[in-house]
């Protein structure tokens, strides 16, 4: 892939992971219960790991929009989605009627919801194991040719 | 090798991240309290309202404990027998969706001008279903409770444990 398609994946997830942090700041109360209501974590641990996705988000956002550690913040973002992936269709399967917490709304989670995660997971995978890297120095101060360049 | 480290370090510091704008947020999660689902609490569980031609009326915690004192409606638990078990409202039979022992229930609930269902769900859906049933056996005025059983427990209604003594045979 061209490092400026990479570049633009890299920025575009962490754009929306960023976005997705800044929506739940306000409210991580109510976003602990979201996550409680997904019925995975014992409720003593919910509070903290609400606290720590959201922070996550947060990180690998600033990360990828930054192209700073850009492989292993795609590694995390990857393994985050997996962990939706998972959480939502669990939930699914289980006939948990409940919001998703997406992005700090009232979405009610839906097989659609779990379908708009897959092409995210798929885009930090291209960003994790895809060829090339972008830098916004390098690609400003190197001569022509050497973005893609490790 | 790295990659794994590197990922292990955007993790860590991400957490760190986390716990501190929690700290920072109007509307923290509470780090030393459980946090609790909706439908634990009676935020949650079966509080949409009906939907549908064939959908089941609701009625409102406040009314159905009005009834309940005064021993005019008949109470269904549709819930699993254990959760029966751990808790129920006073006098309620038990019938799950899908489980023997409808005829014994019917019967016990022909007296009542008003027959409420309860269950657990956010959609009322085995409320729903078990009340389909009793009104198929010809029961005329059933209604689903709004809130169910963690909304009756928060609003202090009458409740007991232990098995259901007055469903007979094939009912819990």
């Amino acid at each position: 892939m061209k490092p400026f398609l990479l570049g633009l994946v890299r920025a575009a997830l962490g754009a929306v992971f960023l976005y997705a942090a800044a929506t739940k700041l306000p409210d991580l109360a109510a976003f602990a219960t979201d996550l409680a209501n997904y019925r995975m974590l014992p409720a003593a641990l919910v509070p903290a790991a609400a606290a720590t996705v959201v922070g996550i988000e947060l990180v690998v956002g600033a990360l990828l929009v930054a192209g700073l550690a850009a492989r292993a913040a795609a590694l995390v973002t990857a393994g985050l989605l997996a962990l939706f992936v998972a959480g939502l269709s669990q939930a699914l399967l289980r006939g948990i009627d409940l919001h998703c917490g997406c992005f700090g709304g009232t979405e009610l989670a839906s097989w659609g919801t779990v379908a708009r995660d897959l092409p995210m997971l798929g885009a930090a995978a291209v960003a994790v194991w895809g060829p090339g890297r972008l830098r916004p120095g390098r690609i400003i101060s190197a001569p022509p040719g050497a973005a893609g360049r490790e | 090798m790295k990659l794994l480290s590197q990922a292990a370090l955007v993790a860590i510091a991400g957490s760190l991240a986390g716990l501190a704008a929690n700290a920072l947020s109007p509307h923290p999660a509470v780090l030393g309290r459980p946090a609790q689902a909706l439908a634990d609490t009676g935020g949650g569980t079966c509080q949409l309202p009906a939907q549908g031609p064939l959908a089941t009326p609701r009625i409102s915690v406040p009314e159905a404990e009005a009834r309940c004192t005064a021993c005019t409606a008949g109470f269904v638990d549709a819930r699993e027998a254990r959760d029966y078990e751990a808790g129920h409202v006073v006098r309620a039979l038990h019938l799950a969706p899908g489980e023997p022992g409808e005829d014994q229930v019917v019967a016990q609930l022909a007296s009542f001008p008003l027959v409420v269902v309860y269950d657990g769900q956010a959609d009322c859906g085995r409320a729903e279903a078990v009340a389909r049933r009793l009104k198929a056996r010809g029961l005329k005025e059933v209604r689903v409770l709004t809130g169910a059983w963690p909304a009756w427990l928060a609003a202090g209604g009458p409740g007991v444990s232990g098995p259901c003594e007055l469903c007979q045979q094939g009912a819990r």
